[in-house]
């Protein structure tokens, strides 16, 4: 337990997320469980995060391109579910992540100084998603540039949906406790012809 | 001083070991256990049930880790218990990816708990197709021990009465999933089998363990041996009996032999102090997993055996044999897009396998001889892992990622590769462990018979696929690394000829009457089933025969 606590000491610590309580690992400590409960304990909320890796005007990009990546609408987007501090946090760990990261972000300031005359960050979101559009699909010539938007996708993926939020979105079934192995809902239906309208 | 004096030396503490130190305590023999790392506390070492937000790097691991891991066991989840640090070199030509978990209980810790008995078709196939040999026992004989084993361990599935897969005493199985009814449906129409594994897996309380709570996370350790490990089953009561001692964090360098060649104890390294000791008994178990066991053999080398300790005949290490895994297809189900969640990822199980179909009635029906089986795997996992297949971004994409998350499907396929001379284990004459135990070298590659079936395995997946109504995605480029399923088989095969086999059908070396072999490197071929259960069944055997004959000694 005391080589856990520092352990945590010693890290930077996250806004959004942190580490759950040492009983989160143990079933036997945590009392009757319930068919379906989650094992764990609401998350802590530390101090405001400094950035380890990016500069301030780079991490607000990271910041703003993972929001358009995804982005808050009926549920919470990137900025909730704090991916860019993830990214800081994976980039400043992860010395081969780091060109990758400054040089792309660089890129996309070139573009956009090319395109629209300012950087990404000076301009209005129809513009960023305009620029982002250019490299995001494969038909795209700026392979370059779809280099990096699929890095920053990754990540921000990889950030958002191993968030509580990220999912909470999915309704991630897994690590709650059940009392039988979950069966198939769809009593009558093996082949899944006559399920209700998607919902979503 | 007089030296101290075991009944038995058993290395290993695995399924084969574990099954052994058990067999034999339980019987009233003293045994000294060597195990190469340390004992796990489930309490810290298990980090099952945190979420992804719990762990510093996500569970995606740190850099260096990302970089070291052999494979997607050795995770942030398992971070300090996968073996790093023990070399081994490949031959030119040979590529091998091998994930040893030395602690203690083995692999048993991480193991994915498919547990199909052998049959008599795995048995008799030389008979049947007339390549290389047929087993030196039959499944008669082994039939109550795996009964017994599964009574131990707790396996759950159904009566099935299919020729390559004699049915068990079972637990209840487990539930099928929505993919499992789809693919089910699916393999119907086009004669591919589908049904719930053999899984042991504890679907009800079972011989004083607590029944499953189906969290999902099983491949990083159970902390409460829902699943049989020997930590959590056989060795507590084997400690129990005063007739255990686990000597941790030491390597087996060589079987000791006395003035007539036999065996007479073990040399080990402790390896913090890199020191060596040595451990005197009247018979050594050998079962440090296939290859090791090899390598601690061709290691023992003495003026009796010049060739290391029980290899008169030459085959120690030879007929290293394999199960090729690699993913023969993915899809997904349209019909599921956009429905909600279900729990039906969540047991992390191979919940249901598509057993082997082929060359059952005709052993020659098939291009290749023999027979595979095949895993599915989907539903909604931990991670949207499918998230680069979607183009865009943006509020669309965040909506493509829920719409799809109950729908991926896979294909995992377990293709046994058939003995050859060239697929075998020797010594590095120049690479030494960091303990200066010579190097065990792996010479491997897939023979065409494995590479047919995997040829089979994509168009069958594929085939599958469309039945059941679900869009193919395309399968892997290639098989996955040979050593990827940690099923090796055959460097001590058993065999009736003392030329030609290294042990018999006791597990009893040939050569060394009070050696004997307690792992899947006395298995003579691989079949498409999965080593665990075998290892136990005929450890078991193996044990009782040895207390025998330490009876009568």
């Amino acid at each position: 337990m005391l080589a856990r606590v520092a352990a945590v000491s010693q890290f930077p610590g996250f806004v959004r997320w942190a580490f759950g309580a040492e009983d989160a690992n143990d079933p036997m400590k945590m009392g009757t469980v319930h068919e379906g409960q989650s094992p764990l304990s609401a998350q802590q909320k530390p101090h405001v995060y400094q950035p380890q890796f990016f500069t301030p005007t780079e991490y607000a990009m990271i910041d703003q391109l993972s929001e358009l990546i995804i982005p808050a609408d009926d549920t919470p987007g990137a900025r909730d579910a704090g991916v860019s501090e993830f990214i800081d946090f994976m980039t400043a760990s992860d010395t081969t992540l780091q060109p990758r990261f400054r040089d792309g972000l660089q890129l996309l300031d070139a573009r956009a100084t090319t395109k629209y005359g300012a950087v990404f960050m000076k301009l209005p979101e129809d513009k960023q998603t305009e620029l982002l559009r250019a490299v995001a699909y494969k038909s795209t010539s700026d392979t370059e540039g779809r280099k990096f938007f699929l890095l920053v996708r990754e990540y921000t993926v990889m950030g958002y949906y191993t968030s509580r939020i990220g999912l909470e979105q999915l309704d991630y079934p897994g690590l709650k406790l059940y009392a039988q192995s979950p069966a198939c809902p769809h009593e009558g239906d093996p082949e899944h012809k006559h399920l209700p309208p998607p919902r979503y | 001083m007089p030296k101290e004096m075991y009944d038995v030396i058993v290395i290993g503490t695995g399924a084969g070991g574990g099954m052994a130190i058990h067999t034999l305590c339980q019987a009233g023999a003293k045994v000294c256990a060597l195990n190469g790392s340390r004992r796990l506390d489930p309490k810290k070492d298990f980090r099952n049930h945190r979420q992804p937000y719990d762990m510093k790097y996500r569970g995606f691991g740190s850099p260096k880790l990302r970089r070291e891991s052999i494979g997607y066991m050795d995770n942030e989840y398992t971070e300090g218990i996968w073996e790093h640090d023990i070399v081994f070199t490949t031959a030119p030509g040979t590529e091998w990816t091998w994930r040893r978990c030395f602690a203690v209980g083995g692999k048993t810790n991480f193991w994915g708990r498919s547990s199909a008995r052998f049959a008599e078709i795995d048995f008799r196939a030389a008979t049947r197709d007339g390549y290389d040999v047929d087993w030196p026992i039959s499944y008669e004989e082994i039939a109550p021990y795996y009964s017994r084993v599964e009574r131990m361990i707790g396996v759950a599935s159904t009566v099935q009465n299919r020729p390559s897969n004699p049915d068990g005493d079972y637990l209840p199985a487990m539930n099928f999933r929505c993919i499992d009814w789809i693919l089910h449906s699916g393999g119907q129409k086009i004669g591919i089998p589908y049904l719930p594994d053999r899984i042991a897996q504890l679907t009800v309380p079972h011989a004083g363990h607590p029944g499953c709570h189906f969290c999902a996370n099983c491949t990083e350790g159970c902390d409460v041996g829902a699943f049989f490990s020997t930590p959590w089953f056989f060795l507590p009561e084997a400690e129990k009996s005063g007739n255990l001692e686990i000597r941790t964090n030491v390597l087996a360098k060589n079987i000791l032999t006395d003035e007539n060649g036999r065996a007479a104890g073990v040399a080990y390294i402790d390896r913090k102090t890199k020191q060596e000791h040595e451990v005197y008994g009247k018979a050594v178990v050998v079962a440090a997993s296939c290859v090791e066991s090899a390598r601690i053999l061709l290691n023992s080398k003495s003026s009796h055996w010049p060739n290391g300790i029980a290899n008169s005949s030459g085959q120690v290490g030879r007929n290293l044999c394999d199960h090729l895994y690699g993913t023969t297809a993915r899809g997904y189900f349209p019909q599921l897009l956009g429905q909600p969640s279900f729990p039906d990822g969540v047991s992390a199980s191979t919940i249901a396998w598509m057993p082997r179909w082929q060359n059952l009635e005709n052993p020659k029906q098939e291009k290749f001889i023999r027979g595979y089986s095949v895993y599915p795997d989907g539903g909604c996992a931990g991670f949207p892992s499918y998230f680069d297949l979607i183009e865009g971004f943006g509020r669309e994409y965040k909506r493509e990622i829920k719409r799809r998350y109950p729908t991926p499907v896979s294909f995992y396929i377990q293709a046994p590769s058939q003995r050859s001379d060239s697929n075998y284990v020797d010594i590095d004459p120049v690479v030494k462990d960091m303990y200066g135990i010579p190097a065990a070298r792996i010479h491997f590659e897939w023979d065409q018979n494995t590479l047919l079936m995997w040829e089979h395995g994509k168009q069958a997946c594929e085939d599958l696929l469309h039945a059941s109504g679900a869009e193919y995605l395309g399968a892997a480029a290639a098989p996955d690394i040979p050593g990827t399923s940690l099923h090796e088989t055959g460097t001590l095969r058993m065999g009736h000829d003392p030329k030609k086999f290294v042990t018999n059908r006791f597990g009893q070396t040939h050569d060394v009457p009070n050696l004997y072999v307690c792992d899947a490197s006395v298995f003579p071929n691989c079949t498409d089933k999965t080593t665990t259960i075998s290892i136990l069944a005929f450890s078991l055997r193996t044990s009782e025969y040895l207390i025998e004959n330490l009876k009568r000694a």
